[in-house]
């Protein structure tokens, strides 16, 4: 699903902490393609994010999917998670089955589904705990799962790896990517791991204090000379 | 000293008496407080959980003025609805006043607050979440209801424990709007309050251990679903 937004401002309490416009007032995110949006701490990214996935409203400023305004067919096709997902108070298994349940999915292909996930995700020892009681980890693995069971088109993931061990991050990487090339899935990410934005995306999207200052392919990013990129990479790199 | 110990004999002796009289009194009391508190969770929670998950102007204004009714006296709400119930009240013709009914009406207007007010305050944290959630997996209308309700049930549990506990422990509104008519309107509370004015402390000290167990029974009942679900919270 392609995504264009276009001079979106979103103001709190009379602040503007979102205000896309001049060069890069307008931004494309390209169906099949995993989009990353990297910036300082309250830059904005969070807002975007949840303003692109149909969670709130922007103050002024369109958005088109497919050069469509947002609908709940639209909607129900895009999922969200965060690195503090709310899980559900129920089993591990539950929680991955609920959104398959809710679109009346046949008891075989539900458990089919959800028991692939589970071995995808190594969270299979797991599934009948209550996921209110996973670690940081197994909760991230959990509801990425949980938004991947019904095979959206287009997954929203807000720092999905950020705390987790290294070798659940490549896990996670690899089911983002595996989904990515084998299914189309258009991904839209946050983080702060420039190397993991280098490693699975192929478009960056860089805001800061609210605007935005480099949207273009990960490669680009690096001969950016504007003052404010530098500095994150040069943080990043240490 | 020996009065205590006398009254705590005497308590004994009246439980397991199983007089006619204590039965009613004790009956009447569970009647009026599991009325007043199904009726507070029907009128509470529904509005305690739409209040909570939405947000509009004005939600800090309806939240402390939730917060403080939940407060609010028993006696003051007593006298309220006995000026509304009165003869000559607004309400006089019905001619609820010191009737079971008026008990009712007072009770459910003290723990409604109480109630709602649990629901809400959950509801305006965890509940958005569920919601918000729930919705990014596809879930509209009927799902997330049924969702929100799974999700908030032990808090919902959690109110209605707190909210028949009010009930079922004042004195000053029942006291008002029921008059503590004998074989009609007296209930656990304004029995011990008039047998502990009279200098019977026996009568009122077993009717107090009566209601201590009552309110242990039904506390450990509910506390056992919701502990059931609890439980799996911790590690």
């Amino acid at each position: 699903m392609n995504i264009k937004t276009s001079h979106i401002v979103k103001t709190y309490n009379q602040k503007k902490v979102l205000h896309l416009d001049g060069q890069y007032g307008e931004l494309f995110f390209e169906s099949g393609q995993i989009h990353g949006i990297i910036g300082p701490n309250g830059s904005g990214k969070t807002t975007l994010m949840k303003i692109i996935a149909g969670l709130i409203a922007p103050s002024s400023g369109t958005i088109r999917y497919n050069d469509h305004p947002l609908c709940q067919d639209i909607f129900s096709q895009m999922t969200y998670s965060t690195h503090t997902p709310t899980l559900f108070s129920r089993s591990v298994y539950e929680n991955i089955a609920y959104p398959l349940k809710i679109r009346n999915y046949e008891k075989d292909r539900l458990n089919q589904t959800v028991s692939q996930l589970l071995e995808e995700f190594d969270i299979s020892e797991i599934k009948n705990q209550n996921a209110r009681r996973l670690s940081g980890g197994e909760s991230q693995k959990t509801a990425l799962a949980r938004a991947l069971s019904f095979s959206p088109q287009v997954l929203f993931l807000d720092e999905p790896t950020a705390n987790i061990d290294p070798k659940s991050i490549q896990l996670i990487e690899t089911a983002l990517k595996k989904r990515n090339q084998d299914q189309g899935l258009t991904i839209i990410i946050i983080t702060h791991n420039l190397s993991q934005a280098f490693r699975i995306c192929t478009h960056l999207t860089f805001l800061d204090q609210g605007s935005c200052l480099f949207s273009d392919t990960p490669e680009k990013i690096m001969t950016s000379t504007h003052p404010t990129i530098d500095e994150f990479i040069s943080f990043n790199r240490f | 000293m020996d009065y205590i110990l006398n009254g705590f004999v005497e308590a004994f002796r009246l439980i397991f008496s199983f007089d006619p009289e204590i039965i009613q009194i004790v009956l009447l009391s569970l009647f009026v407080s599991f009325s007043s508190t199904l009726y507070g969770t029907l009128i509470g929670v529904p509005l305690g959980v739409i209040l909570g998950i939405n947000n509009f102007r004005g939600k800090k204004v309806v939240s402390r003025l939730l917060y403080t009714f939940m407060s609010f006296p028993p006696v003051i709400i007593g006298l309220f609805t006995a000026l509304f119930l009165a003869r000559s009240g607004p309400f006089g013709q019905f001619q609820l006043m010191y009737t079971p009914t008026a008990m009712i009406i007072a009770q459910t207007i003290l723990v409604t607050p109480v109630i709602m007010g649990i629901v809400f305050n959950h509801a305006s944290t965890s509940g958005y979440e569920v919601v918000q959630t729930g919705k990014t997996l596809g879930a509209q209308g009927l799902n997330i209801l049924i969702l929100l309700v799974l999700e908030l049930k032990g808090v919902i549990m959690i109110a209605l424990v707190t909210g028949f506990g009010r009930a079922i422990s004042e004195v000053g509104a029942v006291m008002i709007v029921g008059g503590n008519i004998r074989d009609f309107t007296r209930v656990m509370t304004t029995f011990i309050a008039m047998n502990n004015n009279m200098g019977q402390y026996s009568v009122s000290i077993a009717m107090g251990l009566i209601l201590m167990t009552i309110s242990f029974i039904t506390n450990s009942v509910l506390y056992h679903f919701i502990m059931g679900d609890q439980n799996e919270y911790q590690d």
